[in-house]
Parts: C-alpha cells; structure tokens; sequence
C-alpha cells in the first residue's frame, strides 16, 4: 500500500508501533540505498521469494509533461530487493551454536537429490513387480526398510560428522567431557527418526541406542532447562577448584544422573575422582576407596542389552533378552537397584515447555503420533526435513504410509506427501543456484509435479545460453520436448530482439520455428527489395548464411540465395572485369530471370544492378537470346505497372530508361557480333521486333501508349533495323 | 607403482563457475587454484579466488568482478577473466587483492557488448589475448607499450554470429567457435580475415550446433579439437577443413558409445593418457582428449576407442582444468556448488 509522505527526518512511512504495547522494544531499522531522488510520492512493499521484500519508491510524475525528457535525465522511480533473512534484525531465538547456514543448509540439499532419487527409483521398481530381482531378498517388505535404511545412512551422513567421536573421554582422567564439534538438532532429529521408524535391527535393544544418542545429543534437549549434559560440563568447570569432590552435592547428584541415563564410562571415571584414590589419602581411607572401587567395577561390568560397544564404552554386551535377564539378576545379586525405563526416565528429565523441539519429537515418537511427530518436524526443522523424513515415517508403518499418501480433497486432491514436496520443491525453486535440483521432487509428484516443473522451466533466465541450456537439460530428462521447444523459441525471440540475429536464428532453428523464420526470410526480402544497391549486402549475407539452404523449401530463401551468388558475382566482375567472372555473372542473372520464384518486384534492381555489366565493352555480355529473355521481362514489368497491386519500387526514376537503353545496346552489339545472326535463328526473329520495340520506348514515350501501341510494332521494325545496322 | 585414483570434493558456500591451474613458481606444494566464484546472494556477487590446493575451501585473496565470469586463462604471468557483461580483466597470475587490481578493459561499444566467453592467451609474443564475444565481436588485446592495453577489433560481426569459444594456434593463427557458426579459423596474416570454416559434425541429427570449447595441441596447430551441443566432439583438421572427424557425439557414425548426451562445457587435449596406438601416435590420430559434461561426465575419449570415465557426477562438472605441471592431476568446479580434485595415479593410466 502506498505510504503517506512525511515532511521531517525523509522518513517516508512513520511508525509509532502498537498502542497497546507502546515502547516495549525498538523495531528493527533498515536502511534502504534506493538511489531515488526526492520528492517520493509513493512506496510500494512487496514481498518476493524468500526472504526479499520488494520496496519501490516513485517519484511523483512529471506535471509538464515529456516535451524535452532529454534535458533532465530523472529516473521516475526504482525498486529495491531488500534481503529480511541475512545480518541483524533477523528472527531472535536463532541458536547460535548449532545454526546451520545457508550455503550448509544448500550443501545438505543438494547431497540428498541422489540419495531421494534412488530410494524413489526403487519405490517405482518395487511398485512395477520388475528390477528388484538382483538384489538378494528374503521378502519384499524385509527388503523395504533396508534400502529406507540405507537412505536414511546417506542422509544422516551430510547432517554431520558421521566419523564423530564420543561425547566423552577417559584418557585424560580430569575431563568428563570432551569438546567436540557440536552437534545439530537436526541430525539429531533425523537419528531419532531412524532409531525408531527404520532400523528394526535395533529394536531389541531400543533403550541402549536411545543411550547412545544421549551421549551425542542430550545437550542440545532444552536450552532453558538443565540437561545431564549441561549439569555435567558445568561440573567439570567447578573441578578445577574442588579439593575434595566427595563434599559437594554437585558431583553426586551428576553421578546419579550420568548413572541414570547408562553413561557408565563417565560415572565410573567420575567414581575415580573420589578423594579416596588421591595417594595421601590411600592409607586412611583403605576402606572407603575400596567401596569405590567396587561400585566403579560393578558399573563397568553392568549388563546392556546390545550387540556391541564402541570402544571406550563401558558394559557387558547381552545380544538376547535372555542372556540380558540372567546377566541383570546375577548382576543386581551383587548388590544394585535396577535401572528404570530409560525413555521414561527422559521425559521426566525434561519438563515439556521447551523449545529445542527434539522433545516434542521424542513425545511424539514414544506416543506413536505419527501426525505428531510430521507436525514437529514440520515446526521444527522445515521443508527439507519434512520432505526426507516422510520416507523413514512410511518405511515400516502402514498407518504413517495410508495417512500420507492418501489424496485429500481438501488439498487439491493432492496427498499429504505430496504436498510437502511441492512446498520443498518451491524452496528450492526460489534459490538462483537450488532451483535445478527442484526438478527432482516435482517428478517424484504425480498429481501437480509436472505442471509445476513445466512452469518452472518456462520462467528460468533466457539471457544467458549456458543457462538456457541447463534447462533444456532437464527438459531432455523428463522428456519435455514442447517445453524445450518453448524456451528456445523464447530466447530465440529475446536475442532476435537485442541484436544478436546469429544467435536467434540459431535458436529458431533448434526448435524448428518456421513460421518464425519465414518471417525473418520475408523481412530481408523486404530489406534488400528497398536497398539492393546498398552496402547492406554483408549484413544481409551473414543472415542467409545462418538461415541456411535447408529450409529452401520455405518459398523466398532459394531466390535469396540465388540472389547471393548474383550479387557476389557481380561484385567480382565489376573488381575483377575478367570474361570468366562477368561470363559467371550472366549466366547468375538469366537463371534469376528465368526462376518462376524470383519475384517480379525484383526485376527490375535485378537489371538495374546489372546495367554497367551490360555496358561493358568491347564485346556484348549477353546474347541474344538472353537479352531477349530480359527484354521480355521488362516489357511484362511495363504491362504490370499498370495494375492495381503493383508494388512500387525504390529506384531512381532513370532506372528504367537506363535498362532499357544498355538491353539496348547491348543486344545490338549482340546481333552483330554473334555469328548464328546469318542463319537467323527462331529466337532472333522474336527478338528483333522486341528490340525495336524497346528502342522506340526509350524515346520517352509513356509506357501506357507504348502498350497501347504495341501492335503497330511491325512498321516500326523495319525502321529501326535498317538504323542500327 | 600405479596409485589408485583419488577424488576429493571440497563445498564451496557459493557457485564456482569456472576453475583453471595457476602456473606455479618452483615446488608442487605450494600450487594454486584460481576459481571464478558467484555468489547470488551477496551484493557483489562475482568475484575471482585465488585458493590452494591442499586446502581450496579457503581462499588466499579475492578479488571482485563487475559481473559473473563467462571465461577464465592463464598465461605464465596473467590470469585473464571475461564476464557477462563483456568486460576483460588481466591480473598478474600470483594476485594479491591488497595491492594490485590489475588492468582492465571495460564492456561496452566500445570492446564487447554481452558476454564473453572466448578468451586465450597466445599471439605474437605470447603476450596477446584473443577476445571472441556472443556479440559477433573478435579482439586482440595486448600491451600498448605503457603499461596500459588497447584492443583491436579484428571483427564486428553485428550479431550476426555469436562466439563461444576461442583458441591460438600460432603466432599469427586463432580457432573460434559459436552458436549455428561452426568453426572459423582466422589468420592475421591474411588481413584478419577468416581463411577457413566447417559447420562441423554434430550428434542427435542437428545440422549445427553450439561450440563450447576449442582445444588446439602444441604439437599439432592444425587440428582443433571441440566440444559441444548434444555431446558432440569433434576434430578439424585444416587440411581437411570440409571432414570434421567426430569423436563422440550421439547417433554420430564413426564414433563408439557416446561419452555424454548433454553439452560438452570443455575439452582439453589430455597429455597424461597415453594413446593407445603409440606406433601410430605420429600419425593423423587425434591424441586423446579429456571433455567435461552437464551430466557430470569427466571422461577421457580417443579416437575409435572407448571413452575411459574419470568421474560419473550427479550433478553438471562446468568446468575443469589438468595441471600443465602434473597432468595427473584434474582440477573441477562441480555445478553444486563444489571444487572437485582428481589426482590419478603417478605412473600408469588411471583405471576404473
């Protein structure tokens, strides 16, 4: 909407922010450079794509009018692209220390296309009953959450160090925690993802791996509250200044919750920080250490329910229920209270108002809400997320997968799958250097994908060539072939228009357009049929040369072809004048002339091009039966004049007489010199009276009365003749 | 003693359009990469990097570009960069943003109006610098004595032709190439004039395509050896200059399996691949040829051979350079955004 302009400070808009909550905070400023000078009548606000907001700043409009613009050179207005997203006055809550940015954010999507890619090809392949053969299987719906599973490996991998070490290290024995490059809640949304929906190898021991994922991601859980992480870290900062640990309540109540959540190896390299192991200590407190050792031991020994451990990693290893069982009561025989539910343990550790967002995740996953758990991710961690999880969500839950792909009215007829992928897709759509991986996910939609692929392809950049063919690329993988032939006509029109005629017809030419290249044809017949004496011929030339001969068959372009050689014939003999060229020349007029395609408005700059090759001496150029054949013409051009649609053309007025006059002579010389004149040929007959014909029109006769009296033409051959010889 | 071949991708946070090897002053340690880098996001968008090798994420300097690079040489002491608004610039090749930006010819009607995307260093001297413009314009740029450089227009085409590609074949010799042009070869010595030219032999049935890149050997300044539209590459010979002999291209008679159906985006003679016929390698024999792809192809392709693929990527290899010093080594910018780096290995032909 257009703002009212103010008169102090150049503000142009004022704000003086919400009654209600006056002065509460600062609204953030933004300068914008828009170059316009003032007065500034108007402001128009737009958003774009993205983040940009489009501001356009118009002056108010000239009252005097556009009588001399050339004086003031004013630009009327001018829009600005203001970025909302990059440097301060961005969204506040944005976490710092786990953000991702852009260019990472574009990294991880462009890492996903292969692997999105594969998992649908498979998806079709398995859909199709075909292709799937090869692989080894067991059955096809065992087979299913490998492959999701593989994928989701691909994945996970891009979100991060796959390769990270543990949270926690024991080397050095004053160090709970070890630095290490902080994690994302993005991979650690994706992990829980795979925990819980696609890795049945884990299902057994669920509770262990949900161990191990607190080990890499409890801190990022809350940022309010206090996580076993942070509890632990703020820990080792007091260590430092701690003589006797034991004393404070802090290093027991971290011990009780790393015990809590099974980081066995940090409770027993806490246990070791017990005053009793000091060696001063050791002798007084023999008994007490020993106690501590014993616990330590015990915890080092404690059955988990799993395959294997990493290295560094405390336990014994139960790969069966029943062997976990026997070893936890042979276990808590040595004296220990069992563990509790570890995942009810964590949703009591934190409290639910939190903004983190991987706990709501969690609450979904352990309530299995699988609209939930899309809801969350959707809240959470966008379209990117959304787009690639869906197929952990489907990959071994028949609900997840009925609710969907389920089309919905409400939607468009399009399913919830499908939905957020064209959301994606469009994301991707409105980055300059992401827009060629959209292609991807819209054909992976079978309602409105292609549609939107065809619209996204028709609106990319048609300035550039290289650009221009990276979308016909992606046109010849999906089989676009209207599209591409779209896109070429449309930047065969652009270059046509800035100039750049080669690279035009060039792309007319891709795309087959006819109609628009006889167009071009007929606009350089009409070109050289005003200006056929000019020096224009290069420019002309260089254009019939990209039209090329194959499309001769258009009607105009054979005779402009011709027409090429004639003049370039002709420019030969008139530098060269050798026998051989002007012989060539000829021979170039008369296969014009004869041509039924040659159109007849071109006779006569044809002829008038050709007067100083007919006055050349010392011998006639054409003979007599050629000359015949031109006089012909002419006298038809003379009887054409007289209709109604006859095209006029821009010569000078002598032009004809001048034709007229070298036809003339030269066909004299012709019959003298040509030595079939004693046998008197046919042609000869037929030419004389012609010839007589054309001298007496010369005379400046009007051409209406010449025609009128044409027929006395008899009596005045005699006449003629007798002069000339 | 063959090493396995090696490939390594380094992300960049912005686009890298084009990449070529700087020449490097004495060790293999120290040697640098120069990429020219587009940033749609940022208010100056186009800029030059200078990067190293071991560690190409991290530019040394940068230095800003009026608009994006359409093409990017070194000669011995001058990197050269052209843009899309038909600008060209010339830089010492060790640049140091700090303290000198170089000399430049601005775009405009009076040099180029439009991207320019041919651009090699050769001529008289080894000092000059063939422009070829998409439009219809060739110039020769070199020094005017005074430090400053002046070009020649050797051509106005007046868009009647548009130029892709351009290339030295000797002193007084260039190849250039274009959209719908073919090939054009142009001698200085013949009143800048052209003295030859070939529609050339195009794959998928098209009477003329789009000339990408040109390569000429060293050894051999008669043949050119170019890459384009519809996965075409071909040699010209100029002693035949109405043969063009295809390479590879699809649907192309004489040529085994296509090595790409997209746009070949650069072609390089490859000095590190042996030919395969060293009997005959004296012969017409086109040397092997390393070519780029918009289907992330990086291939080697030799005359009635089978092409030997380096690097099958899932997205567009735009450009790519071999080190003039170690050919072994491949350098290239990868459409997502990313600096790959091929080292094949050492001693033998680098095998799948």
């Amino acid at each position: 909407m257009p703002g009212m302009l103010m008169d102090s400070g150049g503000a142009i808009v004022p704000f003086s922010g919400e009654p209600g909550l006056a002065a509460a905070a600062a609204p953030p400023v933004r300068t914008i450079r828009h170059g316009v000078t003032p007065p500034i009548s108007r402001v128009y606000v737009s958003f774009s794509s993205g983040n940009l907001l489009q501001v356009a700043c118009l002056r108010p409009p000239n009252p005097e009018g556009g009588g001399d613009r050339g004086e003031e050179e004013v630009a009327g207005g001018r829009v600005v692209e203001v970025n909302l997203g990059g440097g301060g006055g961005g969204p506040a809550g944005a976490d710092a220390e786990e953000e991702i940015d852009e260019a990472e954010m574009r990294r991880i999507e462009y890492g996903s296309v292969p692997a999105f890619a594969l998992l649908q090809s498979r998806k079709n392949a398995l859909a199709d009953g075909s292709g799937m053969s090869r692989l080894p299987s067991v059955s096809e719906h065992a087979e299913w959450w490998q492959y999701v599973l593989e994928y989701s490996k691909t994945i996970g991998s891009l979100l991060g160090n796959p390769d990270s070490l543990p949270a926690f290290m024991i080397d050095d024995p004053e160090i709970i925690l070890k630095v290490r490059e902080k994690p994302t809640s993005l991979k650690a949304a994706w992990e829980l993802l795979e925990i819980f929906f696609v890795d049945k190898q884990l299902q057994t021991w669920l509770p262990e791996r949900l161990v191990d994922w607190l080990a890499d991601y409890d801190s990022l859980l809350t940022k309010t509250q206090n996580t076993i992480y942070r509890m632990l870290s703020n820990f080792q900062k007091k260590l430092i200044n701690l003589q006797v640990v034991e004393d404070d309540p802090d290093y027991w109540s971290g011990l009780s919750a790393a015990l809590s959540v099974g980081w066995l190896d940090i409770v027993v390299n806490m246990l070791r920080f017990h005053g009793s192991y000091q060696l001063d200590q050791m002798d007084s407190r023999e008994t007490e250490n020993g106690l501590v050792e014993a616990v330590a031991v015990l915890v080092s020994t404690m059955p988990r329910m799993r395959p294997d451990l990493p290295s560094g990693k405390l336990g014994q290893c139960c790969k069966t229920r029943p062997d976990f069982i026997k070893a936890l009561e042979k276990w808590r025989g040595q004296g220990f209270e069992g563990m509790h539910q570890l995942a009810q343990k964590c949703i009591q550790l934190k409290p639910s108002a939190d903004n983190s967002g991987l706990t709501g995740l969690l609450t979904g996953i352990l309530s299995e809400n699988t609209e939930v758990v899309l809801a969350e991710c959707t809240k959470n961690f966008g379209p990117w997320m959304v787009t690639h999880a869906m197929e952990l969500l489907t990959a071994d839950n028949d609900y997840a997968d009925m609710m969907l792909h389920e089309e919905r009215p409400n939607f468009g007829g399009i399913s919830i799958e499908e939905l957020h992928r064209l959301v994606y897709a469009q994301v991707l759509c409105s980055h300059a250097l992401t827009w060629q991986i959209a292609p991807t996910y819209l054909s992976s939609c079978l309602n409105q994908g292609l549609g939107l692929l065809e619209i996204l392809l028709l609106k990319q950049p048609i300035q550039d060539n290289r650009i221009i063919l990276k979308t016909l690329e992606i046109c010849r993988l999906y089989e676009l072939e209207n599209v591409s032939t779209n896109i070429m006509k449309i930047a065969g029109i652009y270059h046509w228009k800035h100039g750049r005629k080669g690279t035009g017809v060039y792309w007319f030419q891709q795309a087959n357009d006819k109609v628009r290249l006889d167009r071009i044809a007929q606009q350089l017949f009409e070109h050289i049929g005003k200006s056929v004496t000019d020096d224009s011929f290069k420019q002309w030339e260089g254009l019939l040369e990209l039209l090329g001969s194959d499309i001769g068959s258009a009607g105009g372009l054979e005779f402009l072809h011709r027409y090429r050689d004639f003049k370039r014939s002709l420019q030969m003999a008139q530098e060269g004048r050798t026998a051989e060229s002007v012989r060539q020349t000829v021979e170039f007029l008369i296969q014009l002339m004869r041509n039924p395609s040659t159109p007849q408005r071109f006779w006569l700059p044809l002829l008038h091009d050709s007067v100083r090759l007919l006055n050349c001496k010392p011998c006639p150029s054409l003979s007599v039966a050629e000359t015949t054949l031109l006089l012909n013409k002419l006298q038809e051009l003379s009887l054409a004049k007289l209709r109604p649609d006859f095209s006029n053309i821009h010569l000078p007025s002598h032009a004809l007489n001048s034709v007229r006059l070298a036809l003339a002579s030269n066909l004299a010389r012709a019959i003298l010199e040509e030595p079939s004149q004693k046998r008197f040929p046919t042609t000869e007959l037929t030419g004389l009276p012609l010839f007589c014909f054309w001298v007496y029109s010369l005379s400046d006769i009007d051409t209406n009365a010449s025609a009128r009296n044409a027929h006395t033409l008899t009596s005045m051959n005699t006449l003629t003749l007798t002069l000339l010889l | 003693m063959a090493e396995p071949p090696s490939f390594r991708r380094h992300p960049h946070p912005f686009s890298i359009d084009l990449i070529r090897w700087l020449p490097s002053s004495t060790s293999s340690s120290d040697r640098l990469l120069a990429a020219a880098v587009h940033d749609p996001a940022a208010p100056s968008s186009s800029h030059l990097h200078l990067l190293p090798l071991h560690d190409p994420s991290s530019p040394l300097s940068s230095l800003p570009l009026p608009s994006r690079a359409t093409s990017l040489r070194c000669s011995p002491s001058v990197l050269a960069a052209a843009t899309s608004s038909g600008s060209l610039h010339l830089l010492p090749s060790s640049f140091d943003a700090a303290e000198s930006a170089g000399v430049s010819v601005p775009g405009g009607a009076g040099f180029h109006v439009g991207p320019v995307r041919g651009l090699d260093c050769g001529g008289v001297g080894g000092e000059e610098w063939v422009t070829a413009g998409e439009d219809g314009r060739v110039h020769v740029v070199g020094g005017g004595g005074d430090g400053r450089v002046v070009a020649r227009r050797l051509w106005d085409g007046k868009g009647m032709a548009g130029y892709e590609a351009a290339r030295w074949a000797s002193a007084a010799e260039f190849a250039t190439g274009g959209a719908g042009c073919g090939m054009q070869w142009w001698d200085r010595r013949k009143g800048d004039a052209v003295v030859a030219q070939c529609k050339g032999v195009w794959g998928r049935g098209i009477v003329t395509g789009m000339v990408h890149s040109i390569d000429i050997h060293p050894s051999r300044k008669h043949i050119c050896v170019v890459g384009g539209s519809s996965g075409t590459i071909f040699a010209w010979d100029l002693r035949w200059p109405q043969q063009p002999i295809p390479l590879s291209g699809l649907g192309l008679n004489g040529t085994a399996q296509p090595v790409s159906e997209s746009e070949v985006w650069e072609v390089l003679f490859d000095n590190y691949t042996q030919s395969s016929d060293i009997i005959s390698s004296a012969s017409a024999r086109i040397l092997p040829v390393m070519m780029c792809s918009e289907d992330g192809i990086l291939a080697v392709v030799e005359q009635d051979e089978r092409p030997l693929e380096l690097l099958a990527e899932p997205c567009a290899i735009n450009s790519f350079d071999i080190d003039p010093q170690n050919p072994s080594d491949v350098v290239c910018a990868l459409e997502w955004e990313s600096i790959g780096v091929l080292t094949r290995g050492r001693d033998t032909m680098a095998e799948e």
